[in-house]
C-alpha cells in the first residue's frame, strides 16, 4: 500500500519531465519541423488550396492546440502515417521494436555483467598489475569510436573470416538467432565494455573500503562472502542505476548504428532511415516514445532504489 | 619476557606502511602480554600506532601497503604473524574479536541486525539458523539492549550510535573469544552512553573471562578499566606499567606530563588525552635519538643522539634516560 | 622541575596536530606536481600536443592544403607522393587525414568551451540558489534534456534548423553541458557555507558578484576535467553524426572519411578507414589518457591507488 503511494508520487513528480521532454522534441519536430504544405499540394495551387491542405495538416492551430494534439498521438500511441512507405508508425514499431530488443538483449547483459565481472577484478587487485591490465584496456576500449568497431568487427567476421553473415535479419529458430546476433553482439560489448569497467571499479573500489568490510574482515568473513554481502549487496544501487540508464542508450544509439550497418530491420534502421529521408511522422514517434520510456525509467529506478537500500525510506527522494 | 600465564603475546612488533619511494614505521619494537580475564591499556596521541597495532594482532592491517616487519604475535602459543590467511579467518571472531572506534559505519548497512549476527555464529560455532537466532537475541540482551527481538529485525540505520556499539559488543563476544581488543569503542559516543558501554564490556569480559586490549584517549577509562598500561609515542613504547604505579609514579616524562595534566577536580571524564605541548614529529623524518625530546624539558644532547632503550623501574619500564623520580641513568 | 601543560579544556579536540611542512604548497602546485609524475598521462599529454601542432599547421596552411584535389589515380597503394594512398577520386588520403585533424579541433574547441562555459553557468546559478525557482528550472531543464537520446536530439535540431551546418554543434553544446553543471552545482553547494563565502557576504557584496568572483574560480579543476572529456565526446560523437549524415556539412572530417569507407571496405580498400580511425583513436586515447591523469592529480582520493 505504501509503496503504492510511493510509485503514485513518483510518477507525479515525472510530470514536468514528461512535459518537458515532450514540448522539446514538439518544437523541434513538428513546431519547426519541415512544412509538408507543398508536397501534398499540385503544381500552381490557389489560395484557397494551400489554406485547405494547411488546416488538414493543422498548421492552422495555435501553438498549445498542436502541443496538444501531439500529446494526444503520444498518449494513443497514433502518429499517423511514414511519409516514405506510407505504412501505419504503430505498426512500423510493433513489427520492429522486438527485433531490436532480441538483437541488443545479449550485448546489454553481457556488456553489464562482464563490466561487473572485470571492475571487481581490478578492483580487488587495486593498485597490482591486474588492476593496472584492466583499466589500461578500458581506456583503450573507450578510445575506439562505436562505429569503426562495428565496420572492423562486420571486416573481420563477416567478410574476412566469414564465420557469421554480413547483413540482415532471417531469423526463425535459435542457431539462425546466433547466427546473426553474434557479430552486433561481440560490437556492442566491446564498446559498453571500456566504460563499464572502469565505472563499476571506481563503485566497487569504493565501497571496498567502508568500514563494514572491514568489521566483517574481522569477524572471520570470506573473501566471497565480504564480496557478495558487503560489496556488491551495497553497490547495488548504482548498479542498478547504470543499469537502467543504458537501457534508453542501448535501445536508440546501440540500434541505430548497428541496425543501419548490418541492415537489420528493428527501430534503429526504421529511425536512420527517418532521419536520412526526414521522415517526421516517424521521427517524432521515435524521439517521443524514447522520452516517455527515459521518465519512466528515472521513475522505477527509483521505485527500484526502495528494494535495495534499507535507509531510504518511502517518503523521502532517492534522486538527489 | 615469556609469560607462561599470558593469552596473548606481543614481542618486538614492527610494522611499516610503505611504497615505493620508502616506507614509514608506524609500530617500532612493541612488547606486552595479556592473560585471560585482564585488561591492558593502549593510550598515546592521535597516529601514535595504536590503531595499527590492533590491526596488526588481527591480522587487518590494509593490504599491500601495511607489513609487519618483524617480531611475534601468539594467541594462546599459535604464532599469528604470517599465519595463512584461512586459518586467521577461523580465529577472527571466533578466539578474538574486534570492535571499532565508529559504530555508525561499523555495521553493513543493507542487512539487519539480526542477519548479520546470525551469520558469525554460524560462521563459527556452526549453529542452525535457529540456535543462531537464539544466541544473538540472548547476546542483544546480554548487553542491555531493549526490545532485543525486534532490533533484530532492524536495520543498523534504525539504532542509535550508543546502540550499535553494544550491537558490536554482542557480537565481537557471541562466540566467546578469548581476546577482546576494542579500539576506543567509546570515543563516538556521548558520556552516558561511553560509561554503559564500557561496564558492558567489563560485565562480559567478567562472565567469559576474556583478555581485553583497550585502547583510549581517556586516562580516567584507563584509571577505571585496565590492569596495565602501554603509553606509545611516535610507533614506540615508551613506557608500560600497572595502572597503579602509572598514576602515582609515572616515570617517562611524556606520561608524566599527561597525568599532571588530569585536572585535580574532575567534574568531567576526559575524552581526549590530556595536551603535552609541542608536536609530534612525521614519522617519515624521527629523529635519531629519544623521539620525544624536542618536547621534553628534560633532554639534553644525550637524548637528542641515542634512542634510549625500555629499563626496569621498579613495576614499571620506561624507555627514558632521564625519568621521573630517579637518579638519572648514565 | 615538570613538564610545562596547558590548561585543559575536555571539550576541545585536544589531539596533535602532526608538524606542517614549512611554506603553505597550493593544490594547484601540488596537482601539478603530480600530474608531472603521472607517465600515461604525460603520455597523453604528448599525443595530443602532436595533434594540436597538426592543426594549427593547417590553420597556417603549411600542410594538408591539397586534401581536396582530385589526382588521375584512384585507389592508388601507399607510396613515397601519396604515403596512405589515394581515393576513388584521386586524393591524397594522408592530406585528407591531416585536414580532419584541424576539424576535429575546432569542432572539439567550440563545443568543449561552450558547453564548459554554459555548465559553469547554469551550474553556479542553480548551486548557489539551491532550492530555489531557479534552481527548480535550472534542474528540470537539465532533465528534460538528459531525457532525449543524443542522437535523435541531433536529428531534431538538425530538422529545425534545416540544414544548418552549426546544427551538431549546437546539439552538442545543448546535451554536453548538463553533466558539468551538475558537479559545479554540487561544489557550489559546498563552497557557499565556507568561511571565505560568509565574509564576502558579510562585507556586503552583491551575490553575483560573489558567486562569479569568488565561488565559481573555485570550481576550475571542475571545468577543467570535464572540458578535456567534453572534447572526446565530441569529436568521437562527430565521427557516428557525420555517418548518420548531421555531422560535418563541408570539407572533411574522419567521420565523413568513415562513413566514405563503409562502402568501401567490403570491395577491399581500407586506406580510407585505417587512416581516419587510426588518428581518431590516437587523439582520443591521448584526450583519455590527459583527462583520467588530471582526474587523478586534482582529486588523489578518486583512482583508489
Ligand atoms: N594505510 C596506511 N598507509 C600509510 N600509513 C598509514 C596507514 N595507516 C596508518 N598509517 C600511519 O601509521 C601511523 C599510526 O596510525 P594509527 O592509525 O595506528 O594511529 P592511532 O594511534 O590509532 O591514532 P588515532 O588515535 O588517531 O586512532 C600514522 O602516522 C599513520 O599516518
Ligand atoms: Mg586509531
Amino acid at each position: 500500500m505504501e509503496i503504492l503511494k510511493y510509485t503514485l508520487r513518483k510518477l507525479a513528480g515525472g510530470i514536468p519531465l514528461l512535459l518537458g521532454v515532450t514540448l522539446v522534441s514538439f518544437v523541434l519536430m513538428v513546431y519547426f519541423g519541415p512544412d509538408k504544405t507543398w508536397e501534398l499540394l499540385s503544381k500552381n495551387p490557389t489560395a484557397e488550396e494551400i489554406a485547405q491542405v494547411r488546416s488538414q495538416l493543422g498548421y492552422d492551430q495555435p501553438f498549445w492546440v498542436r502541443y496538444g494534439n501531439y500529446l494526444r498521438e503520444l498518449a494513443t500511441l497514433e502518429f499517423g502515417y511514414s511519409d516514405s512507405t506510407g505504412e501505419r508508425v504503430t505498426t512500423i514499431l510493433q513489427r520492429t521494436v522486438p527485433v531490436t530488443l532480441a538483437l541488443l538483449a545479449p550485448g546489454f547483459v553481457l556488456g553489464i555483467v562482464l563490466g561487473i565481472a572485470l571492475g571487481l577484478l581490478a578492483a580487488w587487485h587495486r593498485g597490482g598489475w591486474i588492476d593496472r591490465a584492466v583499466t589500461g584496456l578500458a581506456v583503450v576500449g573507450m578510445s575506439v569510436s562505436f562505429l569503426v568497431v562495428i565496420i572492423a568487427f562486420q571486416l573481420l567476421f563477416g567478410v574476412v573470416l566469414g564465420w557469421f553473415p554480413v547483413r540482415g535479419w532471417n531469423v526463425h529458430d535459435l542457431p539462425s538467432y546466433l547466427h546473426y546476433v553474434t557479430v552486433p553482439t561481440l560490437a556492442s560489448v566491446f564498446v559498453a565494455l571500456g566504460y563499464n569497467t572502469r565505472f563499476f571499479r571506481a563503485v566497487l573500489v569504493e565501497e571496498m573500503a567502508r568500514d563494514h568490510v572491514r568489521t566483517a574482515r574481522a569477524f572471520g568473513a570470506s573473501p566471497v562472502e565480504i564480496l557478495r554481502k558487503n560489496v556488491l549487496m551495497n553497490a547495488m544501487i548504482p548498479i542498478v542505476t547504470r543499469t537502467m540508464f543504458s537501457i534508453p542508450l542501448v535501445v536508440i544509439s546501440g540500434s541505430l548504428l548497428i541496425e543501419s550497418y548490418f541492415g537489420i530491420p528493428g527501430v534503429g534502421k526504421v529511425t536512420y532511415d527517418a532521419i536520412t529521408s526526414g521522415d517526421q511522422p516517424v521521427l517524432k514517434a521515435v524521439i517521443g516514445l524514447t522520452a516517455v520510456m527515459f521518465v519512466g525509467i528515472l521513475i522505477v529506478n527509483d521505485i527500484l532504489y526502495k528494494f535495495f537500500d534499507p535507509r531510504i525510506s518511502l517518503g523521502r527522494t532517492a534522486l538527489q | 619476557m615469556s609469560n607462561n600465564d599470558a593469552l596473548l603475546e606481543v614481542e618486538n612488533l614492527c610494522v611499516e606502511f610503505g611504497d615505493r619511494r620508502g616506507a614509514v614505521r608506524a609500530v617500532d619494537r612493541i612488547s606486552f602480554e595479556v592473560e585471560p580475564g585482564r585488561t591492558l591499556g593502549i593510550v598515546g596521541e592521535s597516529g601514535c600506532g595504536k590503531s595499527t597495532t590492533s590491526l596488526a594482532i588481527m591480522g587487518l592491517l590494509p593490504r599491500p601497503a601495511g607489513r609487519i616487519t618483524a617480531g611475534a604475535i601468539r594467541l594462546s602459543g599459535t604464532e599469528l604473524a604470517g599465519l595463512p590467511e584461512n586459518r586467521m579467518r577461523r580465529i577472527r571472531g571466533a578466539e578474538m574479536s574486534m570492535i571499532f572506534q565508529e559504530p555508525m559505519t561499523a555495521l553493513n548497512p543493507v542487512y539487519t541486525i539480526g542477519a548479520q549476527m546470525s551469520a558469525v555464529v554460524r560462521r563459527h560455532a556452526g549453529l542452525s539458523r535457529r540456535a543462531a537466532r537464539r544466541r544473538a537475541l540472548e547476546m542483544l540482551e546480554r548487553v542491555g539492549i531493549p526490545l532485543a527481538q525486534r532490533r533484530l529485525a532492524e536495520y543498523p540505520h534504525e539504532l542509535s550510535g550508543g546502540m550499535r556499539q553494544r550491537v558490536m559488543i554482542a557480537m565481537a563476544l557471541s562466540c566467546r573469544p578469548r581476546l577482546l581488543i576494542a579500539d576506543e569503542p567509546t570515543t563516538a559516543l556521548d558520556v552516558t552512553t561511553q560509561a554503559q558501554v564500557l561496564e558492558q564490556i567489563k560485565a562480559l569480559q567478567r562472565d567469559f573471562d576474556t583478555a581485553v586490549v583497550l585502547i583510549t584517549h581517556d586516562l580516567g577509562v584507563v584509571a577505571e578499566t585496565c590492569d596495565e598500561v602501554v603509553v606509545m609515542y611516535c610507533g614506540r613504547m615508551v613506557e608500560r606499567a600497572p595502572v597503579e604505579a602509572l598514576f602515582s609514579a609515572p616515570r617517562h616524562r611524556y606520561t608524566e606530563g599527561l597525568i599532571q595534566a588530569i585536572p585535580k577536580i574532575r567534574t568531567r571524564r576526559l575524552t581526549r588525552l590530556p595536551v603535552v605541548p609541542g608536536s609530534v614529529p612525521d614519522l617519515s623524518e624521527l629523529p635519531p635519538g629519544c623521539c620525544f625530546a624536542a618536547r621534553c624539558a628534560h633532554a639534553d644532547t644525550h637524548c637528542l643522539r641515542r634512542q634510549p632503550a625500555l629499563e626496569r623501574m621498579g613495576p614499571s619500564r620506561v624507555a627514558c634516560f632521564h625519568p621521573a623520580d630517579a637518579e638519572p641513568v648514565r | 622541575m615538570s613538564l610545562p601543560v596547558h590548561d585543559i579544556n575536555p571539550g576541545a579536540d585536544a589531539r596533535l596536530q602532526p608538524v606542517r611542512r614549512p611554506g603553505g604548497i597550493s593544490p594547484w602546485s601540488r596537482a601539478f606536481d603530480r600530474l608531472i609524475g603521472d607517465r600515461p598521462a604525460m603520455a597523453g599529454l604528448a599525443i595530443v600536443t602532436v595533434f594540436f601542432v597538426i592543426a594549427l599547421g593547417v590553420w597556417f596552411g603549411w600542410w594538408g592544403g591539397k586534401w581536396a584535389e582530385t589526382g588521375d589515380g584512384q585507389w592508388l597503394p601507399p607510396s613515397p607522393e601519396h604515403w596512405l594512398g589515394t581515393t576513388i577520386l584521386g586524393q591524397d588520403i594522408f592530406a585528407r587525414a591531416i585536414f580532419s585533424t584541424r576539424t576535429a579541433f575546432e569542432i572539439g574547441l567550440v563545443v568543449a568551451a561552450a558547453s564548459t562555459l554554459l555548465g559553469a553557468l547554469f551550474g553556479a546559478l542553480s548551486g548557489y540558489f539551491a532550492h530555489t525557482a531557479i534552481d527548480g528550472l535550472v534542474l528540470w531543464l537539465k532533465g528534460v534534456l538528459d531525457s532525449i537520446p543524443f542522437y535523435l536530439f541531433v536529428a531534431a535540431i538538425a530538422f529545425a534548423l534545416d540544414g544548418n551546418p552549426w546544427a551538431m554543434h549546437i546539439a552538442m553544446i545543448a546535451t554536453f553541458w548538463t553533466t558539468t553543471a551538475r558537479l559545479v552545482r554540487g561544489e557550489v553547494i559546498k563552497l557557499k557555507s565556507l568561511e571565505f563565502v560568509e565574509a564576502a557576504r558579510a562585507i556586503g557584496l552583491h551575490p553575483l558578484v560573489i558567486l562569479f568572483r569568488h565561488i565559481v574560480p573555485n570550481t576550475l579543476h571542475i571545468l577543467l576535467v570535464q572540458a578535456t572529456i567534453v572534447f572526446v565526446a565530441a569529436i568521437k560523437s562527430e565521427v557516428i553524426l557525420s555517418f548518420l549524415g548531421l555531422g560535418v556539412q563541408d570539407g572533411v572530417s574522419w567521420g565523413l572519411m568513415i562513413a566514405e569507407s563503409t562502402s568501401e571496405v567490403i570491395a577491399g580498400h581500407y586506406m580510407n578507414f585505417i587512416a581516419a580511425s587510426g588518428f581518431l583513436f590516437a587523439l582520443v586515447m591521448g584526450f583519455n589518457l590527459f583527462a583520467d591523469g588530471l582526474q587523478d592529480a586534482l582529486d588523489p582520493k578518486r583512482s583508489g591507488r
